[in-house]
Order: structure tokens, then C-alpha cells, then sequence
């Protein structure tokens, strides 16, 4: 128990550690601030499906010569606006259309990824996320990023809790609605495409949704809520990056259980509590 | 505005058309509100009374016809000046949110008080909790400031609602169907309630309704919708069993002769 942590403490004195542990912080947080309006919105299979689409940037990318990091950011936005614009257009059900659209992209990413013959053995890396990966650049768009999304949820958070409670509310106040739901589809779509290095495809979207949904089990109280999933949504990651250097774990899984954990640990207080049922 | 001595008009919506992709919902619709008054718009399911509501606040976009609120012309794709926005509060049909969204009574009605311009969360903290604490006060649900938006009842939600409306003046109220959905008792409580407000306030108010009854004992003007306008006027023309007859069908006048 003592060697664990000893040897948890000299993981510390590595850059690649303290990158990861400042790039969890900076993930999670962004994560669970923008998790927070996912999940009432019912946007959460949207972010599932952005993930999934990262891979087929990413195999672009690699396939075309360009630097996957450079490609990633762009071709998530430009997806993930295509994506809205589909949803808007179509008389299918939102979450036929979002499955076509994950299992397509995944698809095609892997038979494009097949002819990129050096990444093969990269490809577990990019589904389950990869700490070492985390370089000083992927920190430095994290914190920009971050700051963004505190800037505009800081700024607008009444009107988002409109547009959230009721759309045909939000438009009669005069609220912008179209152009505050694309400003939050491509926060969303950047921060999955950040993520994506340390927690990797299949997996960046419980990074949006799990740490909400616990805030959600812990508090009813809008105020308390966005920034109580923001700190759970950073701890599960520091936890979990923690947890994943020290036992050679993939980081990606590592962090999902940890936030697992807290999610469970809400339900069972929530289950136990004398209050009504939430 | 109009000089003293005249009513001031609220609302005017002329010859105004709305389409549904291909499907022309409301038809060459003209109709003033008058200042204080109170009107009604009835019709079938399917009459286009809410595409008529929702046209007149711009939630939807409209094809033909102006609408001016308060002097201010809507735009066909639903600008309105910012500062009639304010002056105009809208309760959408049975309104009926997620339930599971987490907020509090005191949140929802501060909603109600925003301007909704790009500030930071804490400004004007102090302004919002007096004018949410008043209008919570007047609609008797002072003991639900902290209580949270999911375990309201019924009555409960359409007081906070109304405290929504008044927590900022307003000149206009536009309310689909407020009402539904709540106990006969309950009803007439709110309706006991958002008359005594109209008065305090001098409300304008534009609602559509199901309830003929109440509508005879309390509207000014009634509309009687069937995509087009089939008649409008005072409560007992409009509603004379040959107007119902031409508004709802014969099935409907049957029902009301033997309730």
C-alpha cells in the first residue's frame, strides 16, 4: 500500500503527469459546464455521436498526410453543424438519425484507418484515450477553451436557462434562439474534439454526460447545479488520470469509472435520503 | 400611442397570413386589442388559434399581414423592439416543461425579471429577489420562494406562472390555454386572481380559451377562429349558437344545448 503510494507520488515529478492532471482539471471542467445544458437539453446521444465522428477526422487526417490535431478541431464543427442542420431538416427520429450518423463515421474511419498501415496500433490509443498523448499544445486550446465556455455560460447563463426550460418562451422574451443553440453546438463539438486525446472517441461522451447527471441527483437548484457538475466533472478526471498512471490503466476507462463511482455514490444518497425521490 | 381621448391600441394585426410548410394555418386575420380589455380567441382543434398566438409574438414567422405591438411593427421572420418584448409576457399551452430540469420557484420567476442582455450572474442580485419576492407576495405563494419547480402541484405551477407575468409590468398578456389541465375549484380561484391583477396592472389581455362559460362571464371580445376569422364582437353576438354552429359544426352547438 505504502510502495502504491510512493510510487503515485514520483508519477507526479513526470511532465507527462502534471500535463494530464491539468488537462483533466481543464477537460472536466469545460465538460461538465457544458454536460450540464446537454443533458436537459437531451443532447446527450448528440455528443455520443460527435465522438464517434472525431475518428473519421482523425482518420482523414492521417489518410490526407495532415496533422490529426490541426484537422480534428475544424471537421468537428463543421460536423457537428451539418449534423444540426440534418436534425432540423429531417422527418426521422433524432435518434435513429444520430445512430446512422455515430456507426457511419465509425465505419468509415476504420476502413480509412486500414489503409494508414503505421496507425494501426494506434487505433486502441484513439478509442479509449491515451494520457501520454496530452501535449503541451492540447493544454493550451484546453484552458482557451474553458475560458470560452466560462466567458459565454457566465454571460448568458439566464438565457440558456430559458431557451433549456422552454424554446417558444426564450423567442418571445426576444432571445436569439438559433443563434445561442449554434454557439453551443460548436462549444460542444470543440470540447469533445479536445477531449478526445486523453479519454478517446467511444468514451468522451460520458465525459459530458456522467458528471452532470450526478450534479443533477445532488441539487435542484440551477445555480448550484452547473458549477457542482463542473467540479465533479474535474475530479473524476484528475481522479481517474491519477488512478490510470499509477495502475497502467487506459485513462479513457479509467475516468469513466471513477465517474461511475461518484454517480453511483449520488443515486445510492439520493436512495437513502428521507427527501422525495428526484 | 394614440392621442387621450381614444383607446390606446395594444395590438393590431391586419390581414395576416400564416403558412405551415404548404398548409395555410391562418388565414387574412384582422383584429384589434384595445387597451384593459380582455379578449378571447375560440375555435375547434386544429382552428390555428395557437399559430395565431404564436405569429403575433414571432415565435413563429408570418407570410401576409402586419402585426404592430404597442406602436411597433413585427418583422415577417419575428423581430420585435426589445423594449416591447419586455412589455409582453406569453404562457405557452399546458405549459408543461421538464419537470426534471432542476430550478427553483425563485429562479423561474427571476427569469421573469431578466432583461436577458449578456451580464454576469450576480448583478443585480438584490433588485431581482425584492421584485421576485413581490410578485410571489401578490399571488400567495410566498412560501414557495425556495421550493424547487418539481414538486409543485398543478395550482401551485399557474401561480408561480402568473408571478412570472408580474414580476416586471407588463402592458400585454397573451395566455394559450393557461389554464388547462387544473381542478374546476382551482380555476376559478385563478381566474378570481388574474382578473383582480388585470385590474391592479391594467393588463391587456389576448387568451385562448375552451372554456365558453368563463369566456361569457369575463372577456371583453371574442374571436372565433376556424383558420380564417369567422366572426368576432362582444360575448353574447359572438358566441350565439349560429356563430358556434358556424365555428365548431353542429356536433358541438348539440353538446353546449344539453350541458
Amino acid at each position: 500500500m505504502f510502495g502504491e503510494l510512493t510510487h503515485i507520488v514520483e508519477l507526479f515529478q513526470f511532465p507527462f503527469m502534471q500535463r494530464a492532471l491539468l488537462g483533466g482539471i481543464m477537460t472536466g471542467c469545460t465538460g461538465g459546464l457544458l454536460g450540464s445544458f446537454t443533458i436537459l437539453r437531451q443532447l446527450s446521444f448528440f455528443s455520443d455521436a460527435l465522438g464517434h465522428s472525431a475518428l473519421l477526422g482523425i482518420s482523414l487526417g492521417l489518410l490526407f498526410g495532415i496533422n490529426p490535431s490541426l484537422i480534428l478541431l475544424p471537421f468537428a464543427i463543421v460536423f457537428a453543424l451539418g449534423v444540426t442542420y440534418l436534425l432540423e431538416r429531417t422527418r426521422l427520429w433524432t435518434d435513429a438519425l444520430l445512430n446512422i450518423i455515430y456507426s457511419a463515421s465509425l465505419a468509415i474511419a476504420i476502413i480509412i484507418l486500414s489503409f494508414v498501415g503505421h496507425y494501426k496500433g494506434g487505433l486502441t490509443n484513439l478509442l479509449f484515450g491515451d494520457i501520454l498523448a496530452v501535449g503541451e499544445q492540447d493544454l493550451i486550446t484546453s484552458g482557451i477553451l474553458l475560458l470560452i465556455t466560462t466567458i459565454f455560460i457566465g454571460l448568458t447563463v439566464r438565457i440558456q436557462m430559458l431557451i433549456t426550460l422552454c424554446e417558444p418562451l426564450a423567442i418571445a422574451r426576444g432571445v436569439p434562439v438559433t443563434i445561442h443553440r449554434t454557439v453551443f453546438i460548436v462549444l460542444l463539438s470543440l470540447v469533445v474534439g479536445v477531449s478526445i486525446k486523453a479519454i478517446g472517441v467511444l468514451l468522451v461522451s460520458a465525459f459530458i454526460v456522467i458528471p452532470a447527471c450526478t450534479a443533477r441527483l445532488l441539487s435542484r437548484r440551477f445555480f448550484s447545479y452547473i458549477p457542482l457538475s463542473a467540479g465533479i466533472g474535474a475530479s473524476s478526471a484528475v481522479v481517474g488520470m491519477v488512478c490510470s498512471a499509477a495502475f497502467n490503466l487506459p485513462s479513457g476507462p479509467s475516468i469513466v469509472a471513477i465517474q461511475l463511482g461518484f454517480f453511483l455514490t449520488a443515486t445510492l444518497r439520493g436512495l437513502f435520503s428521507a427527501q422525495s425521490p428526484t | 400611442m394614440q392621442a387621450s381621448g381614444f383607446q390606446e391600441i395594444v395590438l393590431a394585426v391586419e390581414h395576416l397570413t400564416v403558412y405551415q410548410e404548404t398548409y395555410m394555418a391562418v388565414q387574412d386575420v384582422s383584429f384589434v386589442l384595445p387597451a384593459g380589455t380582455d379578449t378571447a380567441i375560440v375555435g375547434p382543434n386544429g382552428a390555428g388559434k395557437t399559430t395565431l398566438v404564436q405569429a403575433v409574438l414571432g415565435i413563429l414567422p408570418h407570410q401576409g399581414g402586419t402585426v404592430t405591438l404597442l406602436g411597433k411593427p413585427l418583422s415577417r421572420r419575428g423581430y420585435l423592439a426589445f423594449q416591447v418584448r419586455q412589455q409582453v409576457a406569453y404562457l405557452p399551452q399546458s405549459f408543461l416543461f421538464d419537470r426534471r430540469i432542476p430550478m427553483t420557484v425563485a429562479e423561474l420567476v427571476g427569469l421573469g425579471w431578466d432583461q436577458l442582455k449578456l451580464q454576469l450572474p450576480w448583478i443585480d442580485n438584490r433588485r431581482r429577489r425584492f421584485a421576485v419576492e413581490g410578485a410571489l407576495y401578490r399571488v400567495g405563494a410566498t412560501h414557495l420562494l425556495e421550493q424547487f419547480i418539481s414538486g409543485l402541484s398543478g395550482g401551485e405551477m399557474k401561480r408561480v406562472l402568473l408571478a412570472y407575468c408580474l414580476v416586471r409590468p407588463r402592458r400585454l398578456l397573451i395566455l394559450d390555454e393557461a389554464l388547462s389541465g387544473l381542478d374546476v375549484q382551482g380555476e376559478s380561484d385563478f381566474y378570481e386572481l388574474l382578473y383582480e391583477l388585470k385590474r391592479e396592472e391594467g393588463w391587456t389581455i389576448l387568451q385562448i380559451s375552451h372554456d365558453l362559460d368563463m369566456v361569457r362571464r369575463h372577456c371583453d371580445r371574442v374571436l372565433c377562429l376556424n383558420r380564417g376569422l369567422l366572426c368576432q364582437g362582444e360575448p353574447e353576438v359572438a358566441l350565439s349558437p349560429e356563430n358556434l354552429f358556424a365555428a365548431y359544426g353542429s356536433a358541438f352547438v348539440r353538446y353546449r344545448h344539453h350541458h
